[in-house]
């Protein structure tokens, strides 16, 4: 999903986002995000490329690289680690709790021999919770990439994980 | 379990069984028999209504239809003209205004649960949400043209604070008078924003109206920023809300080619623009301060105040920041006047609330009921009872946010004022239903899972408290606790809804407290006994010292 | 002014002032930890709160502004209680075991918040997480374990440094302070000003050379002033047994306001070079240690005989002198025609010529802090004169906008909104260029005219190399600021040509920097006297026209190697240092002198504040004092020194206002 030649390929993103959203101060966590979704995660020389590009627009938002690194950890969506080919996100709040996430969550962590935050050997699979995904009507739910799966049952587990290249 | 395609009930509190309820019923049965719809038609008993001089009263559903008072003698041609002709048996309808009780004016949608009242769901489900032009046939924009030609600013204003309405987002602050101090603050400048960080768990009406019926979110906020003379908007919609993020882009698309928003609306010289900002995931961006931060493009860190929003807000300029479903409600108003809307719910606290119900019951999802029903209504009537099985044990109201309460507490009317004098939130409408299995120590446990999680780590209290917190309960969930930290536990609940910047770590404290005062007796069973009640903990095993 | 009642006690304070700050006027003290006078309120830790009648939970007082009626209570049961709370929280939250700490022991806020409250335990069992300690840095350590997330060093970093190195990352309980993208604090882009060890309250950041090495109430607290450079920034000395434990900017200074640079709060202790301890004299090609007395006659006994020669003796003097010292030099040589300083024709040398037309055209440094935009002119206050440029550097975040014109590479090309590089020796065609735009797009804020306006911005083009668009740019960039500044230094020819300076002065009046009611023009100048000498004349370039003699007065300076150079072209060379030098090496003689803190005297810095240095420390019985050095000379060799040097600067036009 990455390409060899990441540092060619931040800037063009940059360039994009800040074209998109622009340049005022407005627009970091949307630029951040963009970044985001394209990679994976924000590299290192995401930040200081952003830095660099902002500075150079007309508005001039000086930002530093460390700033940046500070609001992309305070968000959850963003990521500054690299993590699998597929995120698992799963709800652990309440609703989804109470009927039974629980099991769900050890099924899960079973099937792919990983725990909160960790990513498999093969860099196949991360494995995270996340906070209530506003989907409570069908809990237990668990958000693979983009995809959606709602009352989900430990026993579907194998099946659904069976359909991710 | 055969599907009927009718049911009627029958209100049987002690009044009415007083005024002949039990005849009644009796009747309706046999007319039913009478015209061999037994088995299509089910009779069902509805209570606690609250006072009303038109009882016995009979709601027939789907159509939610209101019969009152409905005499024995009535019960044939009820049947008759209703359910087996198909019409309105005219003459029985309850005058409107006559119950403005716990169940309200009842009006049923084609399609949805029966007995809602949709205000803010208006149109949701119903119109192509991508369309325009089918927003403006069901009344769309109006409310903006009549604001606009018809209304000079206060005028807006004073319509919204007659109607009572009241902040959807939790906190329950009359909307009018936060206009009115926008309205006031000096500047040149201002904001409107409208807040779609939804993200209290369990809660996604907002979802509901952004994805169903996205223009009514635009028209209020173009109605705001005429009354507050402010030219530019904001919508700060959660980052995981896709699909909404899209509708929204697609409407803002098309209001502007309308006219509808941009320059010169509706040939005024009145202009607004409205920009869609998408959060990263942080829940403590539904503070309004915080949500500002986020904006400006920094951590989500609530600010300390004073200074307000309403003054100093977005880039330091006067602010008004309003919950999606308070917005949603402003158009209808305008529309319809203040009179019309406080005919709705109960008098301190008029309109409608969508709630979300979920957990251990039949139907989750979301329904908009008048102010002021009670939990038992909700879960009998639209919810379609507890699972078989299920039996109500404890119940969250109003998201991680809100209040624990016990089953005891079911038929206390859900509205702010009734609510607040039991000291309970009604937060953002989430309604959480749990059963038997669930384990009170479990489920606070989560929940401080939950906070702790999402503490944005500005203020001491809730940064190291939800932690604390945390630990505590979750070594009481292992059998591990003692019986002296739940007095910690209590005086720690305390502090951080006293010293806490924000509400975050101020309801934190929320399910703690709920824990100790109506479920302590389960609490301290797992501390006393080692094991959980409900059979949900897992205890640790005693590690043996050699 | 707005009326409030303190616990019983009616005060007036300016409107917008905070709680806490009110009360403190008002003789109340309110504990708090994150909050710190020289930055911006946060709110964070909650100790300050305090009960204000009518509000159901108490406030943060930190960032409370006081309301007229306002009545305020700061010590009942309850706030004790919360506060007790709110330290048994942080003390729970990670590793504050305190004996183990450097700063336990009365040097730690949180630890003497909590003896305050009369905390004896911790009434939570904490459960804290493990963070790596960062001892990558030369001077610092940085230990999440001992953070309290108070962000005094984030804030300090940003709002005093306008460095934006430090930053927290995560959030909750997992927030923790780190340095750019949480690299190692030794190879991110700290400039290693330590501001952020000066307000840390606990021991997570740490001054390494420092650590351990009693408590401040042990230490004695010297206020001087800054001998690394023309700012002049003011400082506090911690002194024990006469030695320097540790430098700090003083809060109370004018110029700084506790910021330091890295010169300032370590380099100037951390002296590598070799001290002289002795006098000494070339004998058969080597020096040789000698007395005073044989040192001093034999200096005199050879340049005596020179002293009224005109081209007899070249004379040069480290600005670092005492402004007594630079006019007793001056004086002491006053027969001989070459007798200059290390300013010699660099900064200073053309603004002062130019003042003696124009008079003082020169602003404060203060309009850097107001400045929304800063015109760097070979100015590189990324290298030097730093906290020259953390005045604006901290308000970049808030839109102030850098244009960095340098013929070379430099520190701010990274900072800067447009940099441009003109081809070396085309700075005169360059600011004629812009002003010519500017003019020429009606922009001007003067009726200034400048004739032939498109011949002058096709020669800028043409002479810079820059292209036309940037140049444009520039123009309006300045043209359109509010509250523009120019700041110049070395690194352009202006310093050594005056008819630049008068370009841009030109430049200045045209874009509204200097008016009648502030000057946005501003010299950065060289080493800490360097105006003293340029109003004393000493500013000559240093070439030497047949002179028997030199006399070298580099007191504790470094020396170029193009001075070595020139400098052992004479005959004979009379060197007074501190330090050992390829100078000292070619001396016939050297005299040892007293270093910056060893010795006291006046300065004046580079906006024409004059103060008064402090001696420290009691220097090596061996080294003398420069001006004991050169009045013993003057003696030897029947030369007066009366003039007063007070007297004696009043003799040019001072380019700015001395105060």
């Amino acid at each position: 999903m990455i390409a060899p030649t990441i540092e060619c390929d931040v800037a063009v993103i940059v360039k994009e986002a800040i074209e998109k959203h622009g340049a005022a101060r407005d627009a970091l966590i949307p630029i951040l995000s963009e970044i985001n979704h394209a990679l994976g995660y924000i590299p290192a020389e995401a930040f200081q490329e952003v830095c660099k590009q902002l500075n150079a627009q007309e508005e001039h938002t000086y930002v530093s690289k460390s700033q940046l690194f500070s609001l992309a950890s305070f968000y959850d969506m963003l990521c500054t680690k690299p993590r699998g080919r597929h995120v698992i996100k799963f709800c652990e709040n309440a609703p989804c709790h109470v009927v039974g996430a629980k099991a769900v969550w050890d099924s899960l962590c079973e099937a792919l021999d990983l725990q909160n935050g960790e990513t498999t050997p093969d860099k196949k699979w991360t494995l995270v919770t996340t906070s209530c995904l506003g989907l409570c009507s069908v809990g237990p739910v668990v958000l693979i990439d983009d995809d959606l799966h709602g009352n989900v049952t430990p026993d579907q587990i194998d099946e659904i994980l069976a359909r991710y290249e | 379990m055969q599907t009927k395609r009718a049911m009627i009930l029958v209100s049987n509190d002690p009044e009415s069984i007083r005024l002949g309820a039990n005849d009644l019923i009796k009747n309706l049965t046999e007319a039913l028999t009478a015209y061999d719809l037994q088995n299509e038609v089910e009779i069902s008993t509805l209570s606690n209504i609250g006072t009303s001089n038109i009882l016995p009263l009979v709601v027939v559903y789907p159509e939610a239809t209101v019969y009152g008072p409905v005499k024995a003698a009535d019960a044939r041609f009820l049947v008759e003209e209703h359910l087996y002709k198909g019409r309105i048996a005219t003459d029985l309808v309850a005058p409107p205004k006559q119950l403005s009780g716990n169940i309200g004016w009842l009006r049923a949608h084609k399609g949805y649960n029966p007995a809602e009242q949709r205000i803010v769901l208006e149109r949701a489900g119903r119109i192509d949400p991508e369309n325009i032009e089918e927003f403006i046939a069901e009344n769309g924009y109006q409310a903006l043209g009549k604001a606009l030609s018809e209304m000079t600013p206060e005028q807006v204003i004073e319509t919204i604070e007659k109607s009572g309405l009241q902040g959807r987002g939790g906190a329950g602050f009359p909307t009018g008078r936060k206009w009115k101090f926008v309205r006031m603050a000096k500047g040149e400048k201002k904001y409107v924003i409208c807040n779609a960080d939804e993200s209290e768990p369990g809660t996604f009406k907002d979802r509901i109206v952004l994805e169903g019926d996205p223009h009514t979110i635009l028209e209020a906020m173009t109605i705001a920023g005429y009354a507050l003379g402010a030219d530019e908007g904001y919508i700060y919609i959660r980052g995981e809300y896709g699909l909404a993020y899209r509708r929204l882009q697609h409407a803002i698309e098309q209001a502007e080619e309308y006219g509808f928003l941009g320059n010169n609306i509706f040939n005024t010289d009145f202009n607004f623009h409205i920009h869609l900002h998408a959060g990263a995931g942080a829940y403590v961006c539904g503070e309004e301060t915080a949500l500002i931060e986020s904006i400006e493009g920094k951590r989500g860190e609530p600010r300390a105040r004073p200074p307000y929003p309403v003054t100093h807000g977005l880039w330091n300029k006067p602010t008004l920041v309003n919950n999606v479903e308070t917005l949603a409600n402003i158009p209808a108003i305008i529309r319809n006047g203040a009179e019309w809307y406080r005919s709705f719910g109960t008098p301190s606290s008029p309109g409608t609330k969508v709630y979300t119900i979920m957990g251990n019951v039949n139907f989750s999802g979301v329904i908009e009921v008048p102010m002021g029903i009670t939990l038992r209504e909700v879960i009998n009537i639209y919810a379609k009872g507890m699972k078989p099985g299920s039996m109500l044990r404890i119940a969250q109201t109003g998201g991680s946010s809100g209040s624990i309460i016990p089953a005891s507490l079911q038929d206390t009317p859900m509205d702010f004022e009734s609510f607040r004098k039991a000291g309970v939130s009604l937060g953002s409408g989430a309604l959480l239903i749990c059963d038997q299995n669930t384990c009170i120590v479990d489920l606070v446990k989560v929940l401080l899972q939950f906070f702790r999680f999402e503490s944005c780590g500005k203020c001491t209290p809730c940064r190291v408290g939800t932690q604390r917190a945390y630990e505590i309960v979750e070594r009481i969930s292992q059998g591990k606790g003692k019986l002296e930290e739940l007095d910690v536990l209590i005086s720690l609940a305390q502090e951080m809804e006293r010293t806490s910047n924000c509400g975050l770590g101020q309801t934190a404290a929320v399910p703690i407290r709920d824990m100790l005062k109506h479920f302590r007796t389960e609490t301290e069973a797992h501390i006393l006994l080692g094991s959980c009640p409900a059979g949900k903990c897992e205890m640790l095993p005693e590690v043996e010292h050699v | 002014m707005v009326q409030i009642t303190i616990n019983g006690k009616q005060i007036e304070v300016p409107e917008g002032t905070t709680v806490l700050r009110a009360a403190e006027m008002a003789g109340i003290y309110i504990p708090r930890l994150c909050d710190h006078k020289e930055l911006t309120p946060y709110g964070g830790c909650r100790l300050c709160i305090v009960e204000v009648q009518g509000v159901r939970v108490p406030m943060a007082s930190c960032t409370l502004p006081v309301n007229n009626g306002m009545v305020i209570n700061t010590e009942t049961e309850a706030l004790k209680k919360s506060r007790k709370f709110v330290l048994s929280m942080l003390f729970s939250e990670r590793n504050h075991f305190c004996p183990f700490c450097q700063v336990s022991g009365g040097d730690c806020e949180l630890q003497n918040a909590a003896y305050d409250e009369q905390m004896t335990h911790w009434p939570i069992q904490p459960g804290w997480n493990n963070f790596v300690v960062d001892t990558s840095h030369p001077y610092l350590v940085l230990d999440n374990n001992r953070c309290i997330l108070c962000r005094r060093c984030v804030r300090a970093c940003a709002e005093m440094a306008g460095s934006f190195t430090l930053s927290v990352a995560e959030r909750g309980a997992k927030s923790m302070v780190v340095a750019d993208t949480d690299v190692p604090l030794g190879e991110s882009t700290c400039i290693k000003c330590g501001s952020c060890v000066q307000v840390c309250p606990t021991g997570a950041i740490i001054d390494r050379t420092s650590a351990y090495q009693m408590h401040d109430k042990d230490l004695t607290e010297v206020k001087s002033i800054c001998n690394g450079c023309s700012v002049g920034c003011s400082v506090k000395i911690m002194v024990r047994d006469n030695r320097i434990v540790r430098i700090e900017g003083d809060w109370e200074g004018s110029v700084n306001h506790g910021v330091l640079c890295e010169y300032g709060r370590y380099n100037s202790i951390n002296e590598t070079r070799k001290r002289i301890t002795t006098p000494m004299m070339k004998k058969n090609g080597k020096l040789e240690p000698v007395s005073w007395d044989d040192a001093l006659k034999a200096v005199t006994e050879k340049l005596r005989p020179l002293a009224s020669d005109k081209d007899g003796i070249a004379a040069i003097a480290s600005t670092r002198l005492s402004a007594e010292a630079l006019t007793a030099f001056k004086d002491l040589f006053a027969g001989c025609e070459l007798v200059t300083s290390l300013e010699e024709g660099m900064p200073t040398a053309a603004t002062s010529q130019f003042a003696q037309r124009q008079g003082a055209f020169e602003g404060k440094l203060d309009v850097l802090r107001h400045a929304d935009t800063v015109l760097c002119c070979g100015a590189n206050v990324g290298r030097t004169h730093m906290v020259a440029g953390f005045l604006f550097k901290r308000n970049m975040t808030k839109g102030t906008r850098l244009i960095n014109i340098d013929p070379e590479e430099n520190e701010l090309d990274a900072l800067a909104n447009l940099s441009l590089k003109p081809k070396a020796g085309s700075d005169l065609a360059l600011i004629r260029g812009l002003q010519a735009i500017i003019v020429k797009e009606g922009l001007g804020r003067s009726p200034l005219t400048v004739p032939k306006a498109d011949t002058l911005i096709q020669m800028a083009v043409n002479e810079t190399g820059i292209s036309m668009e940037q140049l444009t740019q520039t123009a309006r960039i300045l043209a359109n600021s509010i509250t523009p500044v120019i700041l110049f230094g070395k690194g352009i020819t202006a310093q050594r040509d005056e008819r630049l300076v008068e370009e841009l002065y030109k430049l200045a009046v045209l874009v509204g920097a200097v008016d009648n009611e502030r000057s946005g023009l501003l010299s950065i100048k060289g080493e800490t006297n360097s105006l003293t000498a340029a109003l004393l004349g000493l500013d000559q370039v240093f070439q030497l026209n047949g002179q028997k003699a030199v006399y070298v007065a580099v007191g504790d300076d470094y020396v170029s190697r193009s001075l070595v150079e020139r400098a052992s072209r004479a005959p004979y060379l009379v060197v007074q240092a501190s330090y050992e030098s390829k100078l000292t090496e070619q001396a016939d003689v050297v005299l040892p002198v007293t270093i910056w803190s060893e010795q006291e005297g006046h300065y004046i810095n580079l906006d024409g504040r004059v103060r008064k240095t402090t001696k420290v420390v009691t220097s090596p019985e061996t080294a003398h004092d420069n001006l004991t050095v050169l009045s013993d000379l003057a003696k030897q060799m029947n030369i007066s020194l009366d003039s007063n040097w007070r007297q004696a600067i009043l003799a040019r036009k001072s380019s700015l206002a001395l105060n």
